[in-house]
């Protein structure tokens, strides 16, 4: 199907109306599953929602195959109307869903979940990617490794810096100061990050995120359902997806030029330009993906990312606050979830001492891996 | 066991068996002649199931590279600081590699490289690439 033929212009019929996380880091006894249903306990008790309110569960699978909905509504003591488990994570995903089964009529409040135990299980991510043959022949393990021949691509084609990528990280840990929930929130700067060694060059630790133990949750809506659960409902103005399954043989797997599809789809489902957008979050396991997400999303000329963080276009202190909450990178990696958490938490004003005032619209911009590309825009108001 | 018969793979082995003797092979599609790598059983291209393995040209240009100064692996631990390459084949395909014969100084992004068969790790003859 054309893209221009595409919807995903759900203006005012599904909201958010709550989201709750558990802490983030190591959480040693509890199984990932159990963790998943203590992060829904949090956020139905702080939203002050019944569970019997829920008749929609929606799962991802954390690494290792845990989180279905089977388990996680067995131990919820749940039997919702609807109910799916994604095979993968990135909340945005999840929220996607949950807007698709909300408007098809399937459910009318839905309870996204993830909780995972990677940290304390030891997990180092050290599985090939790509073939495995290949893969593990040349050593090619690890996220690190396509994410730094992505930069080095893009260094060679646009002539970005090492110092250019250090301003993602070093942001982002600027908010990470003035949020509990960050794993990392001691300040950090561009010749901090210069000096620290290569992890998997021209990557450093920066670079990537941390794993942690934790869960979060939220709980979406259908719009007369939400008006009754919460007087700050986060309505889901726009949602786009587009995916590149072929995988290794797409044209460049590493770039992911597919991903400008979503942004081509985005505004127009939202009924909003670019320019509206007042906070921006992108998903960021790596720093690359904050840097390609910004130019494919056209906040940034190809190649420009560096020089928009030091004029304050975009970044702590700038125009366009990105990834307030420290991103992955400082936060925690937990498949992105705790990114659309501190959207929400600061369309409502509840963010604390990193609040951003006056926020309307916020955008969240997620991947998966090197196989799929997902957009949502949020508002403070339905239309 | 269960009944079921096992559906047949397609697995990577001709590839690696010719590598063993010099050469770099890939699957060629019967009817739109796309080249494609990994091995599949169908085309991504026009979806047909004829194939040939076919030699290629063992030239291409190096796309992008990585070097690792950590470990994810314990039989890796040996060989950091190493680099895995992408290099871009003459006839299309994008194959990870690692790459030989750089100067120190020479940065390979976008060199010319023609495959050579050499040992990496404990495997003995896998394609690498250095200068052409």
């Amino acid at each position: 199907m054309a893209a221009a033929q595409l919807g995903g212009a759900i203006r005012g019929r599904t909201a958010i109306v709550a989201a709750g996380n558990t802490a983030q880091g190591t959480i040693p006894g509890i199984s990932a599953d159990e963790l998943a249903v203590e992060g829904l306990r949090i956020t139905l008790a702080e939203a002050g929602i019944d569970k019997s309110e829920i008749d929609g569960l929606i799962t991802c699978k954390s690494f290792g195959g845990f989180g279905i909905d089977t388990e996680i509504g067995r131990l919820a003591g749940l039997n919702p109307a609807y109910s799916a488990t994604l095979d993968y994570g990135t909340c945005n995903f999840s929220l996607h869903l949950a807007c698709a089964a909300i408007d098809a009529g399937l459910a009318s409040v839905v309870a996204i979940a993830y909780g995972t135990n990677q940290r304390s299980a030891g997990n180092k991510f050290g599985h090939p990617l790509g073939r495995q043959d290949e893969a593990s022949v040349y050593g090619f393990l690890n996220v690190a490794g396509p994410a730094a021949m992505a930069f080095r691509r893009h260094q060679h084609l646009y002539g970005t810096t090492e110092a250019d990528l250090a301003e993602v990280s070093v942001s982002q840990r600027r908010y990470a100061v003035d949020n509990p929930l960050a794993i990392f929130r001691e300040p950090t700067s561009v010749e901090d990050y210069l000096a620290a060694p290569y992890l998997v060059a021209p990557l450093r630790r920066p670079d990537l995120c941390m794993i942690s133990d934790g869960a979060a949750c939220l709980i979406v809506a259908r719009a007369d359902r939400a008006a009754e659960l919460t007087d700050k409902p986060v309505h889901v103005m726009g949602i786009a997806q587009q995916t590149g399954l072929r995988d290794r043989q797409n044209a460049d797997q590493w770039l992911r030029p597919w991903i400008q599809q979503v942004a081509e789809r985005i505004y127009p489902a939202a009924g909003i330009e670019r320019e509206a957008v007042d906070a921006l979050y992108i998903q960021d396991p790596t720093s690359i993906w904050v840097l390609q997400m910004l130019e494919y999303y056209g906040f940034v000329e190809p190649g420009g990312v560096g020089e928009a963080f030091r004029s304050g276009a975009v970044g702590h202190g700038g125009r366009l606050p990105l990834n307030t909450n420290g991103g992955q990178l400082s936060e925690a990696y937990m498949w992105g979830f705790l990114h659309l958490c501190e959207a929400v938490r600061q369309l409502r004003g509840e963010a604390g001492a990193r609040q951003i005032e006056g926020l309307r619209t916020a955008q969240y911009c997620s991947t998966f891996g090197f196989m799929k590309a997902a957009s949502t825009i949020l508002s403070t108001e339905a239309s | 066991m269960s009944g079921y018969e096992t559906p047949e793979t397609q697995d990577d082995s001709r590839f690696w068996d010719a590598a063993a003797e010099g050469m770099l092979v890939f699957q060629r599609c019967d009817r739109c002649a796309f080249v494609r790598w990994p091995a599949a059983g169908v085309c991504p291209e026009c979806l047909d199931r004829g194939y040939t393995w076919e030699e290629v040209a063992p030239r291409g240009t190096v796309w992008s590279y990585a070097v690792y100064h950590r470990a994810y692996a314990g039989y890796l631990r040996e060989r950091v600081p190493y680099d895995v390459a992408l290099v871009e084949l003459e006839c299309g395909v994008r194959l990870l590699t690692t790459l030989t014969g750089f100067d120190d100084d020479v940065d390979p992004m976008g060199a010319a490289v023609v495959a050579r068969f050499e040992a990496v790790g404990e495997h003995e003859r896998v394609p690498v690439f250095g200068p052409a």
